[in-house]
């Protein structure tokens, strides 16, 4: 079949179209037509898709804020380290200013860090500083979680070998020189005498203090004026022998032992209150709020009565169902008392309490030791502690 | 505006080109006009066989689904193994000599009954203690069937487990004096004082409306200490749970509960995932129970009489 192909009538032909026989149509003024057609098209279309896409969120620092208070030593152990959406970290910090706390404390895992040897990704967490210091808070940073690449195949994140300590403390000065200026106070590992924060290879007090040794002269080489923040110790009973985890208060007492004295410049203390009133004496045969007050002595026992100590966890969990939980009254309650008794510690510099906000849902009892939800809904407990600091 | 002989129509207009050539090429029918195009026969006989698969499948009854292996090994064995934490009155509670009670005891009761009923075999329900924290987990490494421990619903786990149909709202509710006859909503309690257990859920609650509704928000240490201020004046309205009125309203009275709950804190029981028929036996039950009345009566037994004091 010969074909007719319909030409349509354009400016040119007064709008009267013209049919001819295929073999003879001029087929590329056709084609090329066509061809222009569908570029318009696609063209539209990709206006439309531009126009139709949600525009990128805009988050800048904003400008310099500064927390008002009345209680300078609150604080609140943030935890941003896997929030991945900028806003949401501003939005942490927002909140912790607005609550009128002044000190927060985050994890900043080394593995996050450098995740291949020597090579440091600092992006996160600049932007985790940052943000925090624009709201007028002071960091202290934990340092922990070993990279795949410093450890023995599956072993977990928290085993780190003594060979590797001059490795850790690399690591360690590197932070500090970076972060200069803008965090001051670094806390070495986290409850080394748990067992499982020391990598299941048997808790040695002796051990973390050759950890101290080899990071401290690292650290003060990068910056003379950091402050390195020892122990961050699990508060329990554990009996001498207990494989899992050994007593806090012996724990700190051997480490003075084997010479860890000279090797930090305050101690971390974490101080949970359980079932206990914050003002409950302190005792060793109990986990409770002023247990604080034995580490504390042992320090001043072993001649550091001139260091500060800083609580960097601790507080009350109101779970309705958690055997370790009061009622979310008496949470509140006691949190208010505790942040009042720090005010009254001179020995102690700051009561960085556990935790602000988790950014997903633990779905255990943990979710209960939270000032904000996820979704950033403050609870009562914000709402009376920023009461309380305020006034 | 009459058009050029190019212009396609679809009206019965002058004829164009290419309608031209359908005719000179054998032509085809156009519907306009009210004519049938042939195309449309094809389109009407796949629609028809479509509906005639779509009227067999829902008119013809389909063959049961195979019960599921955690389903046929309760009937076989003639046991409902439950993971409890029994530590939650009035829902769950251990008298210390092995004797549970609570009114998610006495829920597991009626469906070991209607189960034994409709099976015409005895079913019994064996309990296995574990921590709170610890059922999911438990329930997952197959220790027990399901886990009816005053389980509050959570959509983020949904992945994991099956949740029964609610059976109670534990939420917190108004709370207003028997003779407050105007209080049906919070809308109403608008610059009222309100009284709350610090902390709780009616706590958060209010503050989240006290900037709009202008509460004059008072705090208790406990949901009692603030129903007794509403007893006595001291506040129009107290935000608590169910249990916390019925506690108190048992003993002294004069406060009433109005309205839906204000948070939905739905309490549910869970099972596996891979245990659909368990899932539907059970909320067969339960929704029979919300039908014919037993579970009101296990409200008025467990939450009502006895209360969370027990």
């Amino acid at each position: 079949m010969g074909g007719v192909v319909q030409v349509q009538g354009g400016k040119g032909t007064g709008g009267q179209g013209r049919v001819l026989p295929r073999s003879s149509a001029p087929l590329f003024p056709c084609i090329v037509k066509r061809g222009i057609r569908i570029l318009e098209a696609l063209a539209l279309l990709a206006l439309l898709c531009a126009l139709a896409a949600p525009p990128p969120i805009l988050v800048t620092l904003g400008p310099q804020q500064t927390v008002r208070t009345t209680n300078p030593k609150v604080g609140v152990h943030t935890r941003v380290t896997d929030e991945v959406e900028e806003w949401k970290i501003k939005k942490n910090f927002e909140m912790v200013r607005e609550m009128d706390a002044s000190w927060v404390v985050e994890y900043f895992p080394w593995e996050y860090i450098e995740n291949e040897e020597g090579q440091f990704d600092w992006a996160h967490a600049d932007l985790v500083v940052e943000h925090a210091r624009r709201q007028g808070l002071q960091v202290i940073a934990r340092l922990g979680f070993v990279p795949r690449w410093a450890r023995p195949k599956d072993s977990v994140t928290s085993y780190l070998d003594e060979a590797r300590y001059p490795t850790f403390a690399n690591f360690v000065a590197e932070f500090v020189r970076h972060f200069a200026g803008r965090v001051q106070h670094i806390v070495i590992w986290n409850e080394p005498n748990v067992n499982f924060e020391w990598g299941y290879r048997g808790i040695a007090p002796a051990g973390y203090a050759r950890m101290l040794q080899a990071v401290y002269p690292r650290a003060k080489a990068s910056d003379p004026s950091v402050q390195i923040l020892a122990g961050a110790l699990a508060p329990t009973l554990a009996p001498p022998g207990t494989v899992d985890a050994m007593n806090d208060l012996d724990y700190l007492q051997q480490m003075y032992d084997a010479g860890a004295k000279d090797y930090f410049d305050a101690l971390a203390i974490h101080a949970y209150g359980w079932t206990a009133p914050a003002d409950e004496a302190p005792s060793v045969q109990r986990v409770n709020f002023s247990r604080a007050e034995l580490l504390r002595e042992i320090m001043v026992r072993n001649g550091d009565a001139d260091k500060h100590a800083f609580i960097t966890e601790g507080g009350w969990n109101d779970h309705p169902r958690w055997t370790k939980a009061v009622h979310p009254a008496e949470r509140i309650a006691y949190t208010l008392r505790a942040y009042e008794i720090c005010r009254g510690w001179d020995w102690l510099a700051a009561c960085a309490l556990w935790a602000f906000r988790y950014p997903f849902p633990a779905q255990t009892y943990l979710d209960y030791f939270t000032f904000v939800t996820p979704e950033f809904d403050p609870k009562p407990i914000y709402y009376e502690v920023q009461k309380y600091a305020a006034r | 505006m009459p058009r050029g002989n190019s212009q396609p129509s679809t009206d019965g207009g002058p004829q164009t080109a290419d309608r031209r050539h359908q005719k000179a090429s054998g032509g085809r029918r156009s519907a306009v006009g009210g004519r049938l195009r042939i195309g449309t026969l094809p389109l009407a006989l796949a629609v028809l066989i479509a509906l005639t698969i779509y009227a067999f499948v829902i008119w013809f009854p389909k063959p049961p689904p195979k019960p599921d292996a955690t389903w046929v090994h309760i009937l076989d064995a003639g046991e409902l193994r439950v993971g409890i934490d029994p530590s939650f009155p009035p829902f769950e509670s251990d008298d210390a000599k092995g004797n549970l009670y609570g009114l998610d005891i006495a829920l597991a009761s009626e469906l070991a009954r209607a189960w034994s009923s409709a099976n015409e075999t005895p079913i019994r329900v064996e309990y296995v203690y574990s921590g709170f924290d610890g059922l999911y987990d438990a329930l997952k490494a197959k220790q027990f069937d399901a886990i009816i421990s005053a389980l509050p619903y959570d959509p983020k786990k949904t992945e994991d487990v099956s949740f029964s149909h609610s059976y109670f709202n534990s939420g917190p509710r108004i709370v207003v004096r028997e003779s407050d006859a105007m209080t049906k909503t919070y809308y109403d309690l608008m610059g009222k004082p309100i009284g709350v257990e610090l902390g709780s859920t009616g706590d958060a609650f209010a503050r989240r409306w006290q900037r709009r509704l202008k509460f004059d928000l008072r705090t208790y240490n406990t949901p009692a200490d603030a129903l007794r201020a509403l007893r006595l004046g001291q506040v129009d309205a107290v935000f608590t749970d169910l249990v916390a009125f019925n506690d108190v309203w048992r003993v002294e009275g004069g406060i009433k509960q109005v309205g839906d709950p204000l948070v939905s804190e739905l309490v549910v029981i869970a099972v596996r995932k891979d245990t659909p028929t368990l899932l539907a036996q059970i909320n067969a039950v339960i929704d029979a129970m919300k039908r014919d009345g037993r579970m009101e009566k296990l409200y008025a037994e467990w939450l009502v009489a006895r209360g969370g004091s027990e």
